[in-house]
């Protein structure tokens, strides 16, 4: 029991951090960005292709990973400037995350296809005791996600962060008060890039091999939740949220105990009809308009 | 004289309280009666739920001495209610045409009697309508939808027609020409109830007077006694 | 001519759904993401009644657009209208989750592998040098009267201009004596109808499976965007050219990544003229 309660931790982490990410960008930044999973799926790729191919350590992959997701974010941000209305720049952000969840799934020289990639080395796990190591990574990875919401807080209280709410609130009138919008959406989603990143490198080295399908668009169905069911917009909340709707997903593996006769195939379809479920409830019965609640909490 | 439309310690709001505080008026059949009061008196949340659009909390209102406070707006439509909002009174993405077709096929309770988009007596009334059918709505000027809208509420001839501001924003052209069309309807026999700012204009064409102040009628009586007690300004910026 | 041809028929394909997806935008105000699985789940009930009940092919869409066509206000029912009035956002949101639990309890109920439906084989013919089957001509004929049928029924229809009204401005609606509500409910009906037929052609062309209906999805939202949402004949030209242009691609580009053109052609689209080719520049409210 106690290990599966470490895993979940280790899962809650990162999943957490990729909530915050869309919590940054989507209620402080008033933008819904579909393309989380592709981008998720960059972040991971990215990580596992610098260590796997080019033998770079596990920090400058990491490092990397999320310039990369962040220089791709920022692009796809100035690319999309010009779309303004909120459905219209999701559909073209859920576009961009496929094509690359496409590259994924089609470069088979690159990111192994189908198959994906295997044997991807946890940091210093050869010199940690393997008993010990799991505590350790396990406090790592709540080391990282803590500091990313002390990050967070701060830039949310600087400058920038009131720039980011004035355009939230109406850009019309935040262009007219000399605020850029275009570098403000910009790095909007560069730190969103380089949350995201973090996230998918920290996945890369929880799983230790990774392939397309643990990235389909379940991941933004999660995230939406895991910020919307934490309320508030604060970023504690969104973390608890995460904590929330992990016991959701996790726990309905244990479905197999209770509903005996269901074949594999017919499991995993359930627990997705059950994610969907939860996210539709968490629409209709956690009203709070969530970006109102942005305007009095940060 | 019996009364027609009524109501009875209306209550209503769009949150947490309360605008209008217990709403109570008679008005009789074929007469005019104006609502005038200062901005936030309620008179706009007032017309909103005689014609369905909120909900009130408690009260009734009757037509007839029928209640109708449980029924949704296109019930009341066919009961023989007419509407005209203050804004937005026109589908914008429509031509003049198709909103007259809109009124005419479900406003009537009768689907079945062939009618034409613009009888007689409204061609009397809003004679530019013609020339401007097959312009989008959304392309007018505020006078010529302000037109098109009470020709579309006049699309049958009801017998209660509700106005929200009917002269608001328009030049004093066609306000007048609007005040004209309301006395010409109800000369031929429909019952009026209107909110108003433009307070003097509207009492001259009206029977009966309601002043609203803080989702209170402070004062009701009949227009022509208001207008000549000279005590009108005081009463309409709610001093007394 | 033939990569023609068989482009004007794989567009054609998609002109039906996006005929539902521009109704259901225009009335209902947000894209549908649960599109494609609805697509998926009405096939399978066409297939349960053409297979498993042995009923002809046509006889079955008859009855499952029907049935579909009710079972999608009952799903509205539960799901958007308890939502209504809400940002487009949320209620793509919901069609997103919708999507989820919709395909997978397709997967739930017929499993995983391929279905087919119960047709006779025709062998192909060919007409001026281009080689066409039964199943294309009948899609092309199907889906050119379902775009005139849904362009006259939105210009020339009561109810058709009753459902402009209430995409126009829902209160004003109702103080126009026009039953919201019901208007709603019809609309999901119509393009209940509209989905069972397209979830039939997309069917005859090919295997019914699970994730059949999501991988349309992009194409579908490009065919609407492109005509511009809320026109019956920019879904029918938008899917075409969409066809076209898809088909033609594959000269140049590797075949897997053909969906990278509806993809593009969204994004253009929505960068440079939001309205698509017939759509008007919406006059707001």
């Amino acid at each position: 029991m106690l290990s599966f309660i470490i895993l979940m931790s280790l899962v809650i982490c990162f999943s957490a951090i990729l909530a915050l990410a869309l919590n940054f960008q989507w209620g402080l930044g008033g933008m819904i960005n579909f393309g989380l999973a592709g981008l998720y799926a960059l972040g991971a790729y990215a990580c596992a292709i610098l260590i796997l191919k080019l033998n770079i350590n596990f920090f400058w992959s990491t490092i990397l990973s999320m310039l990369i997701v962040s220089l791709v974010s920022a692009f796809i941000s100035i690319v999309t400037l010009r779309v303004s209305e909120e459905d219209y720049f999701a559909i073209v952000t859920l576009g961009v995350g496929e094509m690359l969840r496409l590259i994924a799934l089609n470069e088979d020289w690159l990111t192994g296809g189908a198959l994906g990639l295997t044997g991807i080395p946890r940091p210093f796990s050869n010199i940690i005791p393997s008993d010990a190591y799991i505590y350790i990574f396990l406090g790592a990875y709540i080391l990282i996600l803590c500091a990313c919401i002390f990050l967070l807080n701060i830039i949310a209280k600087s400058a920038f962060g009131r720039s980011m709410r004035a355009i939230r609130e109406d850009d019309v009138v935040a262009v007219t008060l000399g605020k850029n919008l275009l570098w403000t959406r910009v790095r909007i989603f560069a730190v969103g890039g380089l949350l995201i990143g973090l996230a998918g490198s920290m996945h890369a080295f929880y799983y230790q091999y990774i392939d397309p399908t643990q990235f389909s668009n379940i991941v933004i169905a999660y995230a939406i939740m895991a910020v919307i069911a934490g309320g508030k917009g604060s970023h504690f909340g969104v973390v608890i949220g995460s904590i929330l709707i992990m016991i959701l997903l996790e726990g309905s593996r244990f479905l197999k105990e209770i509903i005996p006769g269901l074949g594999s195939d017919q499991l995993s379809a359930v627990r997705i009809i059950i994610i969907g479920v939860g996210l539709i409830l968490v629409l209709i019965y956690k009203p709070n308009g969530f970006v109102k609640e942005y305007r009095l909490n940060v | 004289m019996k009364s027609f439309f009524s109501s009875h310690n209306l209550k209503a709001g769009y949150g947490s309280g309360d605008i209008l505080k217990g709403i109570s008026f008679e008005l009789e059949k074929g007469k005019v009666m104006t609502v005038i009061g200062p901005n936030g008196s309620g008179k706009s949340t007032l017309i909103k739920t005689l014609a369905g659009l909120l909900k009130p909390s408690s009260g009734e209102i009757f037509i007839n001495e029928s209640s109708i406070v449980n029924y949704t707006s296109p019930q009341r439509i066919k009961l023989g209610m007419s509407y005209v909002p203050q804004e937005y009174n026109v589908f914008r993405n429509m031509t003049v045409k198709e909103n007259l077709q809109l009124a005419n096929e479900f406003m009537r309770g009768d689907k079945k009697k062939k009618v034409q988009i613009i009888d007689d007596d409204l061609l009397g009334l809003f004679p530019e309508l013609t020339s401007k059918f097959d312009a989008l709505a959304g392309n007018l000027s505020g006078g010529q939808r302000q037109m098109v809208a009470f020709a579309c509420a006049l699309a049958y001839k009801p017998e209660i027609l509700l106005l929200d501001e009917p002269s608001a924003g328009l030049s004093p052209k066609y306000m007048g020409d609007i005040f004209q069309a309301v006395k010409k309807v109800n000369e031929l026999g429909v019952t009026i109830f209107m909110v108003e700012q433009n307070a003097i204009e509207a009492l001259q064409i009206s029977d009966k007077c309601i002043v609203m102040a803080n989702g209170n009628v402070k004062y009701i009586s009949d227009a022509k006694i208001l207008m000549q007690s000279g005590d009108l300004h005081s009463l309409y910026l709610g001093d007394s | 001519m033939q990569i023609i041809f068989n482009g004007f028929v794989t567009g054609i394909v998609v002109t039906l759904p996006a005929l539902a997806i521009t109704l259901l935008f225009g009335v209902l105000k947000f894209p549908n993401f649960a599109v494609g699985s609805m697509l998926t789940l009405a096939a399978y009930i066409v297939f349960t009644f053409n297979v498993l009940f042995g009923l002809s092919l046509l006889f079955s869409t008859i009855i499952s657009a029907i049935i579909f066509g009710f079972l999608l206000i009952l799903i509205d029912q539960l799901t958007f209208a308890k939502l209504r009035g809400s940002s487009s956002i949320t209620l793509m949101v919901c069609s997103l989750g919708l999507g989820f639990v919709l395909e997978n309890i397709a997967r739930l109920m017929y499993g995983n592998s391929a279905r087919s439906f119960a047709i006779e084989l025709a062998r192909p013919f060919f007409f001026m040098d281009v080689r066409m089957n039964r199943e294309q001509i009948i899609t092309i004929i199907v889906s050119t009267i379902a775009m005139i049928f849904m362009y006259v029924l939105l210009k020339h229809m009561p109810i058709g201009r009753a459902m402009r009204a209430v995409s126009d401005n829902p209160s004003l609606s109702l103080v126009r004596g026009i039953d919201s509500p019901l208007i709603i409910k019809w609309t999901w009906f119509i393009s209940g109808v509209l989905l069972t037929i397209g979830g039939v052609l997309i069917g005859m062309d090919r295997a019914i499976e699970p994730p059949m209906g999501s991988s349309y999805l992009i194409a579908i939202f490009a065919a609407a965007i492109l005509g511009g949402l809320g026109s019956p004949l920019g879904a029918f030209v938008g899917s075409l050219i969409i066809g076209i242009v898809s088909e033609l691609s594959t000269l140049v580009i590797p075949p897997n990544y053909r969906i990278g053109i509806p993809l593009a052609v969204i994004a253009l689209i929505l960068i440079f003229r939001p309205q698509g080719i017939f759509g008007k520049p919406n006059i707001k409210k």
